[in-house]
């Protein structure tokens, strides 16, 4: 593994570790986001459009 | 979800269900980083019995408050959610032991993460594979307990089988 691949993934962990170790409440309104974030991607004529071709 | 859990609390008082506890992706993001989910397991109790048929109260209940049923979801101030039946004794233990908390100023209560591994174990789906290398990763399972749950609900053969498949040459 590279060096600069090793940092990448090293950096994805610690950032994990600090969302991880939020109160639970902050995590709460986190997953409210990515709820939203879920819901207009898959509405998105995009993506409706790309579920048809299969 | 903290408008969610107030509606859920109030049936509770209301004598609609007995005690009840968050599960699934919701439940372990009480432990892990959070994941995006779009709905909220609930795990159940029924005052007088666990049939199937005592559902109907819970959707009466919230359907005369306002709240839309779609599909087998309830959307309560807008997030879907699925009022579950323990399914097993795994279940059951797993909603008897659930830990109390608070999300702002709401009570709710979460099922372990070592109840959460178990069953997600037990249900074996891709996702439920992920959400354990997720918590063991994460270094909140206690192993002790973790063994008792699995011994006691006859999961170490597929713990092990798990464990070959997805951690072999990472210990």
């Amino acid at each position: 593994m590279s060096e600069r691949m090793r940092k990448i993934l090293e950096s994805k962990r610690e950032m994990r570790q600090r969302l991880a170790a939020l109160p639970f409440a902050d995590k709460v309104k986190l997953l409210e986001q990515l709820r939203d974030r879920s819901r207009t991607i898959a509405t998105s004529p995009l993506k409706q459009r790309s579920a048809e071709q299969g | 979800m903290k408008a969610t859990l107030e509606v859920i609390n109030q049936m509770q008082a209301d004598g609609i269900i007995g005690s009840y506890a968050i599960g699934g992706a919701v439940g372990a993001t009480f432990y892990l980083e959070p994941v995006a989910t779009l709905y909220i397991d609930i795990l159940i109790s029924f005052k007088k019995t666990g049939s199937l048929l005592a559902m109907s109260p819970i959707y009466d209940y919230l359907t005369a408050r306002g709240h839309r049923a779609e599909k087998e979801y309830i959307i309560i101030e807008n997030w879907p959610v699925q009022f579950l039946p323990p399914a097993n004794a795994l279940v059951e233990e797993a909603m008897a032991e659930a830990v109390a908390t608070q999300i702002e100023d709401v009570p709710a209560r979460v099922m372990t993460a070592e109840h959460l591994t178990a069953i997600a174990l037990q249900t074996s789906r891709a996702k439920d594979f992920s959400r354990i290398l997720q918590f063991i990763e994460g270094g909140t399972l206690d192993a002790n307990r973790l063994d008792q749950i699995l011994s006691r609900h006859g999961l170490l053969a597929k713990w092990e089988e798990f464990g070959h498949k997805f951690l072999k040459g990472n210990s």
